[in-house]
């Protein structure tokens, strides 16, 4: 069957590799059985980073998912000329992946303190972003930077959805009376929601995975699991690659938990709607 | 213009404007390294490498290969689960958001221990297989994105009807993916591609661990400890990437008819 | 006379092989023939910048005409202790030959028998206190933790620990890593607090924490991960590194911007790396081979070329084997003569106070 392949596929090059990792999770570092790694993850450090990478995963994933469907939205249309789509996907494919380092320097050569366009706005109009209060080195900025990567994730992502929302539907809502908003509650918000909610919860699983940038901008302020997460295994300091396993799981656990409440979501939605 | 067309552009433009915005500062910085002056020397010293077009040329190949055995994986994978195997949804959906959240250290070094040179499959021990063990790896880490772009491609368009439309007029099973659900999951499958051919252009853990010449190691290897050649460097590989999507772009969207 | 010029000629011609043997006396015949066999190295965690890694590979490259596979020259020293683990049944080019960790990787690593041991010629040099007694693992160079300064951003120049308090530094101070995982980012704290004037270990890193709680509070801290281009751009016109990477940059950059390495009056650190081999090395001649360059007079003044102090340093300079053109491009020896070189259980120490209390003195969530 279809699903042979790929599941053969995924098994060997997915599941086993990582199947180490949960063992390691519950050993210690000779190898002996130990709930002492998942215990480590309540401590108030651990603690702290999952919430604060919840919470700007969260947010990013929520900013990226609305924004990126306002502009897949805006693509798909009569108004829009083929070239424009085309090169706006083509921008979203590359964007989509620009992270790490050279995005967080990107970043801060444009928006930083003395960034390009900061200076341009302070000194051509006046206005001084940082006076007023904007700060890229924290959660907020950390959250626009990864606003960059998120929207045209999403903006892929939910395309091919979008794109097969029918001019005819509307058309015909049209015909039977119906208003903007109507058509808009009732069929579009029904149909898309599946595959926004699934391409959000990816969005979030992104953000919540993601370490470069966070650690190139703020490594030293924002505690993130990802961050610390990282150091248990590669570190030149803490290096308690068991701690790292258990904290993997942990990450693991909450995108499983997340995938079960979309999909809770998912049925709910089509029960109501059909 | 109508006030919708005026709003569209709006939303167009804003995105397309933040999309651009931080490659004004990485261009300003990179024009920056002769002192004084706006100049090029950033740019001519990332192009004089002789392994700039080499390891592109290896990650542009393997950007191909990693596409093709993905969507040749998941579309059957996707549509039969949709058909035959609704209940395992969940379970196929969650087991492609791990790769987003497990580290890839962890899955690389899970491969060289799996399959070293004393395993069943001792893939690392030559050049082709080493190449082949980067492949699957990229494949991996763009399952989560491949099979996302691929769903919301099949929720769109009503697999049920068409395929039982199909069988119905005695397609076989081959015949219906072939040629009744792919020509009509196009979009989603050139969304797919988009994102892997971004994810193996730049990707660096798995190349560099498993010792192959790809673009990612070596941008790794100009940019470290440089202060204008990586600037150059992202502006430069912006460029590439949207080259490389634009080809795909065209060669996936020879044959559309008149859909947008 | 014929015989006599003869045999002053192969005289002297033995004569001069003497001398040139003394330099690659460590690098005995049976050695590179079996390196030769070989055929390759695998190195890991080398940047090519880093203490002038890049020209020595390639000389040793040219030298045994081996080929080097050089993994992920972005790892930490965890990283190689995993890549030897996940390595040990693989034979491929994926498997580290050989190891640059920091030092308290070296006893850790002995422990869990994931090292050879092997000793060059040179071994007698090496100061007892930065090698393992049998060979396992080996100092292998050093620097301390200095003020690397834009000198067009900043035109005072700060001389010590306390003066980056100062409001002219503003938004100018950032360290080169994450005080909660980075090696260097701990030394930095730690010396902060030594220049406090604080004699205990657990006095100087709390300190050390204070200070940066301060240096935050001022807003004279940026929490961005310092690094060559930062420094340069202008987001971070001072970075707290160790000085041959701040001397590196020096060079690099050009004079665009023009770059000053400064050593702290007080609170000066040292922070020692140290080599090893794999026991599980699929090319264990080759890595002795490395070794054996690594600690021959050549190899430790090409470190130096990389701004790095060797382990046989002051052996050295007492012999008068170091070259003036390159002992005149390093920053003033009296720096170093107060360098403090922190013992394991120091670091193990300092490194346990400040991992887990940086976030609650200093970290966002203070804000």
């Amino acid at each position: 069957m279809g699903l042979a392949p790929f599941a053969a596929f995924a098994v060997l090059f997915l599941v086993l590799p990582t199947a180490g990792l949960f063992v390691g999770a519950f050993q210690d570092a000779n190898g002996n059985f130990t709930l002492a790694n998942i215990a480590g993850l309540a401590t108030p450090v651990v603690a702290n980073a999952f919430r604060e990478s919840i919470i700007i995963s969260g947010a990013s994933a929520l900013l990226g998912a609305v924004g990126g469907l306002a502009v897949a939205m805006a693509l798909v249309g009569p108004g829009s000329p083929r070239v424009l789509r085309a090169t706006m996907l083509t921008l979203s494919g590359v964007a989509s992946n620009f992270a790490g380092v050279p995005l967080a320097f990107a970043f801060l050569a444009t928006m930083g303190r003395v960034g390009v366009v900061t200076i341009i706005l302070r000194e051509a109009l006046g206005i001084d972003i940082y006076a007023a209060g904007f700060n890229l080195l924290g959660a907020t900025g950390l959250t626009l930077v990864y606003f960059y990567f998120q929207l045209p994730l999403m903006v892929l992502l939910i395309m091919p959805a979008v794109d097969g929302l029918k001019r005819e539907w509307s058309e015909a809502s049209a015909m039977l009376g119906a208003t903007a908003w109507q058509h808009a509650w009732r069929i579009t918000v029904p149909i898309l929601f599946p595959s926004f909610a699934g391409a959000t919860l990816l969005l979030f699983a992104n953000a919540f995975g993601a370490v470069a940038t966070a650690y190139a901008l703020t490594g030293s302020f924002i505690n993130l699991v990802t961050i610390v997460l990282y150091s248990e295994i590669r570190g030149e300091v803490l290096h308690d690659p068991n701690l790292g396993y258990a904290l993997a799981f942990g990450m693991v656990a909450i995108t499983g938990v997340c995938n079960l409440i979309y999909l809770r979501m998912r049925a709910f939605a089509e029960r109501r709607f059909r | 213009m109508r006030p919708a067309a005026i709003v569209r552009v709006a939303i167009i433009s804003l995105g397309a404007l933040y999309l651009l915005l931080p490659l004004v500062g990485a261009l300003e910085f990179a024009l920056r390294m002769r002192r004084g002056v706006y100049s090029l020397d950033a740019f001519a010293a990332v192009f004089a490498d002789h392994r700039f077009q080499d390891t592109f040329l290896y990650s542009c190949a393997q950007a191909v290969v990693t596409v093709v055995l993905g969507v040749g994986l998941i579309v059957p994978a996707a549509y039969a689960v949709r058909r035959h195997a609704p209940r395992l949804r969940g379970v196929v959906e969650f087991v492609t958001l791990l790769p987003l959240v497990v580290p890839a250290i962890v899955i690389v070094f899970g491969y060289v221990r799996l399959y070293g040179t004393s395993s069943f499959l001792p893939l690392t021990d030559s050049e082709w297989g080493a190449n082949a063990l980067l492949a699957f790896g990229y494949v991996t880490l763009s399952l989560p994105y491949i099979y996302r772009s691929i769903d919301a491609g099949l929720t769109s368009i009503d697999v049920r009807t068409l395929s039982e439309a199909a069988e119905s007029l005695g397609a076989r099973p081959h015949t219906v993916l072939l040629r009744v659900v792919l020509p009509n999951i196009r979009t989603a499958i050139l969304s797919g591609a988009f994102l892997t051919a971004a994810i193996v252009l730049g990707e660096f853990t798995f190349a560099s661990l498993l010792d192959r010449p790809a673009f990612g190691p070596f941008m790794q290897l100009l940019g470290a400890n440089r202060a204008y050649e990586p600037a150059a460097l992202s502006v430069v590989a912006f460029g590439l990437t949207w080259g490389l999507m634009v080809l795909i772009g065209t060669i996936g969207g020879r044959r559309r008819g008149n859909r947008g | 006379m014929h015989a006599a010029r003869v045999t002053t000629a192969l005289t002297a011609l033995v004569v001069s092989l003497g001398f040139s043997a003394s330099a690659f006396a460590e690098a005995p015949a049976a050695l590179i023939a079996a390196a030769k066999k070989e055929g390759q190295l695998t190195v890991i965690a080398l940047p090519r910048d880093w203490c002038g890694y890049g020209p020595m590979i390639d000389k040793f490259k040219a030298r045994y005409d081996l080929k080097i596979n050089e993994l992920n020259p972005d790892a930490g020293s965890g990283d190689e202790i995993e890549a030897i683990k996940a390595n040990k049944t693989n034979k491929g080019p994926q498997a580290p030959d050989v190891l640059d960790v920091g030092l308290s990787f070296g006893p850790s690593a002995k422990a869990e028998g994931l090292l050879a041991s092997y000793k060059p010629s040179t071994w007698a040099e090496i100061p007892a206190d930065l090698k393992d007694a049998d060979g396992y693992w080996i100092g292998d160079y050093y620097g301390v933790l200095s003020f690397v300064v834009n000198k067009d951003l900043v035109k005072n120049m700060p001389t010590d620990w306390a003066d980056l308090l100062k409001p002219e530094y503003k938004n100018a101070v950032a360290l080169n890593g994450d005080p909660r995982t980075a090696y260097n980012a701990i030394v930095a704290v730690y010396a902060a607090g030594l220049s406090t004037g604080a004699t205990t270990t657990e006095a100087a890193s709390d300190a050390g924490l204070k200070f940066f709680a301060e240096l935050n509070k001022r807003g004279n801290f940026v929490p961005v991960i310092g690094k060559a281009a930062s420094l340069a751009q202008g987001a971070t016109p001072i970075v707290l590194r160790w000085d041959y990477l701040g001397l590196a940059d020096r060079d690099t950059l050009k004079g665009n911007p023009p770059v000053e390495v400064i050593v702290p009056k007080t609170g000066v650190v040292a922070g020692v790396y140290v080599q090893a081999i794999s026991a599980y090395a699929p090319h264990p001649n080759a890595a002795r081979l490395w070794i054996d360059y690594l600690y021959s007079d050549e190899g430790q003044v090409d470190w130096l070329r990389g701004y790095c102090h060797p382990v046989r340093f002051n052996a050295m300079v007492a012999a008068k084997k170091v070259p003036a053109d390159v002992l005149a491009k390093l920053p003033p020896a009296e720096g170093y003569a107060r360098a403090i070189f922190p013992s394991l259980t120091v670091q193990n120490d300092t490194k346990a106070i400040v991992t887990k209390q940086w976030d609650s003195a200093v970290g966002a969530n203070v804000k």
